[in-house]
């Protein structure tokens, strides 16, 4: 991607984020669901919503450091000579992964780990776990065979080699990797609510019991948005690591 | 022979025996509701163990076939002698108790289980590389449902909720069989003009590739929210659209919103099998005079199959897992289940909605993926 693309795809997500956080705001909500001819209930402070935002934040962060720190780890040792024959069984454990949704795994995970966070954050990790693992993976092969040998016959020793050459050479598919789960990890935290979490999915689940759109919308435009800023602030990030890099080749 | 991985089996078949021996096999709890006191496994976990590293050492000694197969049996004994140790233990736990005593499976019985599944599915696949892992599915479900049949079971916690709800989740199963067949058809539906008009790249589609790349950063729960809200909204402000069969509440927001996500993955594969085909053969069948629809039919359409069923199995799976959201906008389906189990902190009815899920999802996955595989080895048979 061109840098001008970038920044244009960095440009939509943030607009976005900004016009749905404007919305979770009650005055704004309000006048929306009065608009639509609807009965609106109590509506959740502003201040609610921000601490729910920053409780949301951190749960995400959590999950997000837990799979990727994993996932990033898992892929560079398959892709080390000890670690090759894990990847062979990579592809069934991402199948088998991705079978059992989030909202199923904090549902199983409700009655042994309890109420919380534990559920959603076990969610978040076994979720973004593969993804990030198979983006790894994916990314360290895109290193030219020749490259690698080259830095070996330089005298880098192997831990130089991943450190010097393969990982700036793979920086951007693993970073899109990371942009992927990060996002979905975002995305995902508000399924939390369900098992007690205090996410900004707590106003939807609230709005759904209580029939109260007002929270409910409130708590659909204040999540959407962390979502989008999320996926901005990254893109943001791939843009510096990206002229990083580039200005060191 | 393909190249395994030789650490996977004893990997496995050293989580089974610690499984049996670390954690509770059992657990006696007075009734459904408060979970239970731990019970070991005793004698026959040791069995279920010792077969199971039979197996292991079988696989990893030596690559001739008939050791691999033997593998197979003895990881399916140890199957066998789980469930047994299992129904029997429950059994034995409840005798004497009051009627409303659950022997429930405890978290050692659980991840035993799915070593021992691993294993067996390793072994099938050492034996037989193609089928294996179907074929180890088969039998471990076929033991299961003989043991189930035959009243062995029957004294299991997850067995006495499935038989006081079988109405219920047979219903949920239905209904979740439904949800997600016609959210993948509203999704075909705009999938399939939408890679059409991908094929000729042009502002229009870029819009729709924009679109449907944003909502995959909606929260689905917000999302199901928003329409719900919506929806509410649109038939406030037109009633005559009820007439149509259109609600705020049920199937409706749960169709739209999951077609809403298996969209993307669609518009996407099914661009990419499209496109699948080399541009000299597109050249040739030009040349031979094709209308460009017989060039989408009897070319692009052919050689892009595998490409377009493995799209269809990723929005095939997705839409199994998102219809589960369904129960919170009273969609029903196995998701309801699931949230009637969670508010009350029934982690049985938890388990009868959750399970049936993943088996779809798996059924579904590896259903598909058979279609898939059928496509190019019916081309490879001579002639």
């Amino acid at each position: 991607m061109t840098r001008r693309a970038l920044t244009g795809r960095i440009l939509a997500p943030l607009l976005l984020a900004v016009g749905l956080a404007v919305l979770s705001l009650p005055e704004v909500a309000g006048f929306v669901v009065r608009a639509l001819g609807l009965q609106a209930g109590t509506p959740v402070p502003a201040g609610r919503l921000a601490w729910l935002a920053r409780h949301h934040l951190a749960l995400a962060l959590a999950g997000f450091a837990l799979a990727g720190g994993a996932g990033l780890a898992l892929g560079i040792l398959a892709t080390r000579a000890a670690g090759a024959s894990l990847r062979a069984t990579l592809d069934t454990l991402a199948a088998a992964a991705q079978a059992a949704p989030p909202v199923v795994v904090v549902a199983l995970a409700l009655p042994v780990l309890g109420f919380g966070a534990p559920p959603i954050l076990l969610a978040l990790a076994a979720y973004g776990l593969m993804p990030v693992m198979r983006g790894t993976v994916g990314a360290l092969a895109t290193v030219p065979e020749e490259v690698r040998r080259a830095a070996t016959a330089l005298g880098l020793t192997p831990a130089q080699r991943l450190w010097r050459v393969e990982l700036p050479l793979a920086a951007g598919p693993i970073l899109e990797a990371l942009r992927v789960v990060l996002v979905l990890a975002v995305a995902t935290t508000a399924v939390g609510a369900l098992a007690g979490a205090q996410t900004l999915g707590t106003p939807i689940v609230v709005g759904l019991q209580t029939q109260n759109t007002l929270a409910l919308i409130q708590g659909a435009a204040a999540a959407a948005a962390l979502a989008f800023l999320a996926d901005a602030v990254w893109l943001g990030v791939m843009r510096v690591v990206g002229r990083v890099v580039g200005g060191r080749a | 022979m393909t190249l395994r991985a030789g650490w996977l089996p004893p990997a496995t078949a050293g989580l089974a025996v610690a499984a049996l021996m670390g954690l509770p096999f059992l657990t006696l709890a007075p009734n459904r509701l408060v979970p239970g006191a731990p019970v070991g496994c005793g004698l026959a976990g040791a069995a279920a163990g010792a077969l199971a590293a039979a197996a292991a050492l079988l696989l990893a000694v030596s690559a001739r076939p008939w050791r691999a197969w033997a593998a197979l049996a003895a990881a399916l004994a140890a199957w066998g002698v789980l469930l047994a140790a299992a129904g029997q233990g429950a059994a034995s736990l409840v005798a004497g108790q009051p009627p409303a005593a659950r022997a429930a499976l405890g978290s050692g019985a659980w991840l035993a289980g799915l070593a021992l599944a691993g294993l067996a599915a390793e072994a099938a696949r050492a034996a037989l590389p193609r089928r294996g892992g179907l074929l180890a599915a088969a039998v471990l479900l076929g033991v299961t449902g003989l043991a189930a049949r035959d009243g062995l079971l029957d004294a299991v916690s997850l067995a006495v909720e499935y038989r006081a709800r079988a109405g219920a989740v047979t219903t949920a199963l239905v209904q979740h069989l439904a949800l997600s067949g016609a959210s993948l058809l509203l999704a075909l539906a705009v999938a399939v003009p939408l890679s059409l008009l991908r094929l000729r790249d042009g502002p229009a589609a870029r819009l729709a590739d924009g679109v449907l790349s944003g909502i995959q950063v909606v929260p689905a729960l917000a999302l199901f929210a928003a329409l719900v809200a919506g929806l509410s909204g649109l038939l406030a402000l037109a009633p005559a659209l009820r007439g149509l069969g259109l609600s705020a509440i049920g199937p409706t927001p749960a169709v739209i919103g999951t077609a809403a996500y298996l969209a993307l993955p669609l518009v996407r594969g099914f661009s990419a099998g499209l496109a699948a085909a080399d541009p000299a053969v597109l050249d040739a069948a030009r040349a031979i005079g094709l209308t460009p629809r017989e060039v989408l039919l009897r070319v692009r359409l052919p050689l892009g199959a595998p490409v377009l069923i493995g799209a269809l199995r990723v929005a095939a799976v997705q839409g199994i897992g998102l219809a589960t959201l369904g129960g919170l906008v009273g969609a029903g389906g196995l998701g309801a289940v699931v949230f009637e189990g969670m508010a009350q902190f029934a982690q049985d009815l938890i388990l009868l909605g959750a399970l049936p899920v993943i088996g779809l999802a798996l059924a579904v996955d590896a259903g598909l993926a058979l279609l898939a595989g059928a496509a190019p080895e019916r081309g490879e048979e001579p002639a």
